[in-house]
């Protein structure tokens, strides 16, 4: 084997432990692929204001003398809707690209804060034990037990409409699955012989925790944030289909589809289509890149 | 074996076939929440309740009156309405109609415990007295020549359920008893409505047997509904389907469409020295610019009345520049709709004080009136035009409602800048200066919805004359003088009127009405 040969040279990169992980995820072509347009879905959010005829969220921008063009239309304002305009005169192409910004920016936010605060919940549960465990577990098996749906629809309905509020409420709804995952992980790991040496060397718990049992709980916590982001992702535009999300004038995709879903019925599909295929394409693609990485990272379906 | 399956298919669509020419099945975008005709002053409710119960005096398509349970009705003095009442009358459960079941029914009325919203608009003030069996003598305490109007609008129930009245006895179908074309069958609610034909019935037995009313209220699928055949008719057709619906479905159903007493206007915020959602551009409190006329004025102009007809209600609305479509008693034939003048506008907001505008909120419902929230949005987007910072809010109705009426401290009005609507019940002028132009007074029951607290001591003076002004001619006169004060001073400003479409499947007909009411007794065969 090649591996043997190189040993004594400088390592290469493939046998570098990244080389290694790369190298098996790029095995499945699929997943390269969902990744590659993963890639260009967020770069095209980000640079969307620079790359986009209007902004959507400007009113001065938008006319309602525009509304529901149909693909390849010509604005007032000089600019073609290439993917036609929504009711009430937003370019769609704009208003894809800035409601991607918010839709990605939400799952990722929301699932960075809750994968923090579950991780945290999950090891501490793990290694205290007793009835500190007891009491956080039930807590998150009660969280479990209710339709993330219900739950999020509730606290947007009391908190109110804005980014911040709907970051607030996924966020709430996600931490128990991050914390299930962790302690599970990480009660597998207490018991192995390496935290057992660290606790007779005299470390204090908090270092063991963070310094030993969580860099081993990392993988298993990769792949529940890759597909929990693209939950959040698919639950955001859930809350703003029904209403209840973002502001009218700052549509994210799930308003888009929701404003043009009265349209289907009189041919005006562009409305809805666009955004739908694009949420859609996102949504799938981190959660193939999630199964990917899952399949990588695990130790029991390596080759 | 196969022409025999064949051959009861056929008897099978013959039978149903029958069956469908007898039966109407109706796609209602709004339910009604209770069959007590008491309990819930609220369009869906009067619609639903004409069919089993009978008024004293009835509402044409135009809200024109006409004898119903009472055939006539006169002055005989100046706080003295006489009505004579029809004999031979019948209720569904056999008894007799006469003057204690009128009696019975104002009374109950305005008393229906829990009500959201109570028929005592209607009774207030009026005192009824039984003459002899089918006469009756309504009393007011002044002269109040609405009391024809008012009085229409309350359902004769009987006398003889006394015991049986509470909402949940009509809802089971005990209390529901009624003079109307059809009987109470079945209520399950958010399911269906059923009611059957009254053959007794004293204007003639109705069109048809059975008539089940099926609440649908998301568009797209009442819709879908009538073009799958699953129902015969729908009221609430979404203007954007309209077009569609006109160009490749017209074999299959067809479109009916009147404009309606509806007004869609917006309400400012014209009685608090700081408003919460008025603000500087940088977010400082400032004195509230819309107790200034001149930035008013300059808003209404700043509004392409013609662009939100033609494109968010496309084309299905008509321009208003005042409280009722004109032809209405007491429209004014002098007001014009304002129009579009964006130069002139920021003139104006300039000449107030703001060259560079001012920072305003719009709420809005965003599932009671037709497009709401989508006006709303047009709205921002014009008057970020004429120079202000502006931003939108729409909210479901139930919310919307309870904070545009009393969500500030001390029950009052929360909003800045609210859009609305408003339906004439009487069919007249009154109706809106009343309850939308008058001072808040909640005593005397005048301003109840007005969300702006504009207070006009001259316009309240014109519209209490005309409210006690027995004489139709001069009153209609006042009636549109005091409308033309209270655009003049932009109590409010009105968008446009409504207009509603109904569908039915091809080979019905119906007759679209002012009043939005949604009624078997319109439906016909061609």
């Amino acid at each position: 084997m090649s591996d043997q040969l190189s040993n004594a040279a400088k390592p290469r990169f493939r046998d570098t432990p990244f080389g290694v992980f790369l190298s098996r995820y790029l095995d499945s072509k699929v997943a390269t692929l969902a990744f590659v347009v993963l890639v260009v879905i967020i770069v095209l959010a980000i640079i969307a204001p620079w790359i986009t005829p209007q902004n959507p969220y400007d009113l001065a921008q938008v006319d309602v003398l525009d509304a529901r063009m149909a693909p390849g239309e010509e604005a007032f304002a000089g600019y073609t809707f290439w993917l036609g305009s929504d009711g009430a005169g937003r370019d769609l192409y704009s208003a894809m690209l800035y409601g991607l910004r918010i839709s990605l920016m939400v799952g990722v936010l929301s699932g960075l804060i809750a994968m923090v605060i579950g991780t945290a919940v999950g090891l501490t549960a793990a290694y205290a034990g007793g009835r500190v465990e007891t009491l956080i577990m039930r807590l998150v098996d009660l969280q479990l037990s209710f339709p993330a749906i219900l739950i999020a629809l509730m606290l947007v309905a009391a908190l109110g409409k804005g980014v911040d509020k709907i970051i607030v409420a996924l966020v709430a709804v996600q931490w128990a699955y991050y914390a299930r995952t962790v302690r599970g992980t990480a009660l597998s790991e207490r018991s192995k012989e390496y935290v057992e040496a660290a606790r007779n060397l005299g470390l204090s718990p908090r270092r063991i925790l963070f310094g030993q049992i969580m860099p081993n709980c990392l993988s298993p916590l990769i792949v529940v944030a890759t597909i929990q982001t693209a939950h959040a992702i698919a639950l955001e535009a859930t809350l703003s289909f029904l209403g209840i999300g973002l502001p009218q004038t700052e549509p994210s995709l799930g308003i888009l589809i929701s404003n043009g879903f009265e349209y289907m019925l009189s041919g005006k599909y562009w409305i809805s289509i666009f955004p739908g295929v694009a949420l859609l394409l996102t949504v799938f693609c981190i959660n193939l890149v999630g199964d990917q990485l899952r399949d990588v990272l695990n130790p029991r379906l390596a080759k | 074996m196969r022409k025999y399956l064949a051959a009861t298919s056929v008897a099978v669509g013959l039978l149903t076939g029958a069956a469908y020419a007898e039966d109407l099945t109706i796609g209602l975008a709004s339910e009604p929440t209770s069959i007590d005709p008491h309990y819930h002053n609220l369009t869906p409710n009067h619609a639903l309740s004409r069919h089993i119960f009978d008024t004293l005096i009835g509402q044409d398509q135009v809200q024109n009156l006409y004898p119903a349970l009472a055939v006539s009705w006169k002055p005989i003095d100046d706080t003295t309405w006489e009505v004579r009442l029809r004999e031979g009358v019948k209720f569904h459960d056999g008894t007799d109609f006469n003057a204690d079941d009128v009696i019975f029914s104002f009374e109950r009325a305005p008393n229906v415990p829990n009500s959201p919203s109570s028929m005592g608009t209607y009774t207030s003030g009026k005192t009824l007295v039984k003459v002899d069996d089918f006469t009756i003598h309504v009393k007011t305490e002044a002269p109040y020549p609405l009391v024809p109007n008012e009085i229409s609008q309350i359902a004769i129930v009987s006398d003889s359920i006394k015991d049986a009245a509470t909402t949940a006895d009509f809802n089971s179908g005990k209390a529901a008893i009624g003079t109307g074309p059809y009987k109470f069958k079945s209520y399950v609610p958010g399911g269906k409505i059923e009611v059957t034909g009254n053959a007794d019935y004293w204007g003639g037995a109705p069109e048809w047997d059975k008539v089940t009313f099926r609440p649908i209220p998301s568009a797209p699928a009442r819709v879908a509904a009538v073009l799958a055949g699953d129902v015969d008719a729908i009221d609430g057709v979404p203007t954007s389907d309209i077009e569609a619906l006109k160009r490749s479905d017209g074999d299959k159903v067809s479109l009916w469409q009147g404009s309606s007493n509806r007004v869609i206007y917006l309400h400012m915020d014209q009685f608090r020295e700081n408003s919460p959602f008025a603000k500087g551009k940088d977010g400082s409190a400032i004195k509230n610019p819309l107790l200034d006329a001149r930035v008013r004025k300059a808003l209404s102009k700043a509004i392409h009345r013609n662009a939100i007809v033609e494109r968010v209600m496309e084309k299905v609305a008509i321009p208003a520049g005042q409280l009722l479509p004109e032809g209405f008693f007491g429209a004014s034939d002098k007001l014009e709709v304002e129009g579009y003048d964006l130069e002139g506008a920021k003139e104006l907001l300039a000449q107030a004080g703001y060259p560079d505008g001012f920072e305003l909120t719009i709420h809005s419902p965003n599932d009671r009136y037709i497009n709401d929230a989508k006006i709303a949005e047009a709205i921002g987007q014009m008057f970020t035009r004429a120079g202000l910072k502006m931003h939108v809010e729409t909210m479901p109705r139930t919310v919307f409602f309870q904070r545009a009426s009393s969500g500030a401290e001390g029950g009052l009005p929360e909003f800045s800048l609210i859009l609305a609507g408003w339906s004439a019940g009487s069919g007249e002028a009154s109706s809106p200066l009343k309850s939308l132009i008058h001072t808040f007074d909640n005593e005397r029951g005048f301003g109840a919805s007005n969300r702006g607290r504009h207070s006009s001591p001259q316009i309240d003076a014109k519209i209490e004359q005309a409210l006690s002004t027995v004489d139709d001619e001069a009153r209609e006169a006042l009636l549109a003088e005091a409308t033309e004060m209270a655009i003049e001073e932009l109590a409010i400003i009105p968008l446009h009127f409504q207009v509603n479409t109904w569908a039915t499947r091809s080979g019905l007909t119906y007759q679209p009405r002012t009043d939005e009411f949604t009624l078997a007794m319109g439906v016909t065969r061609e």
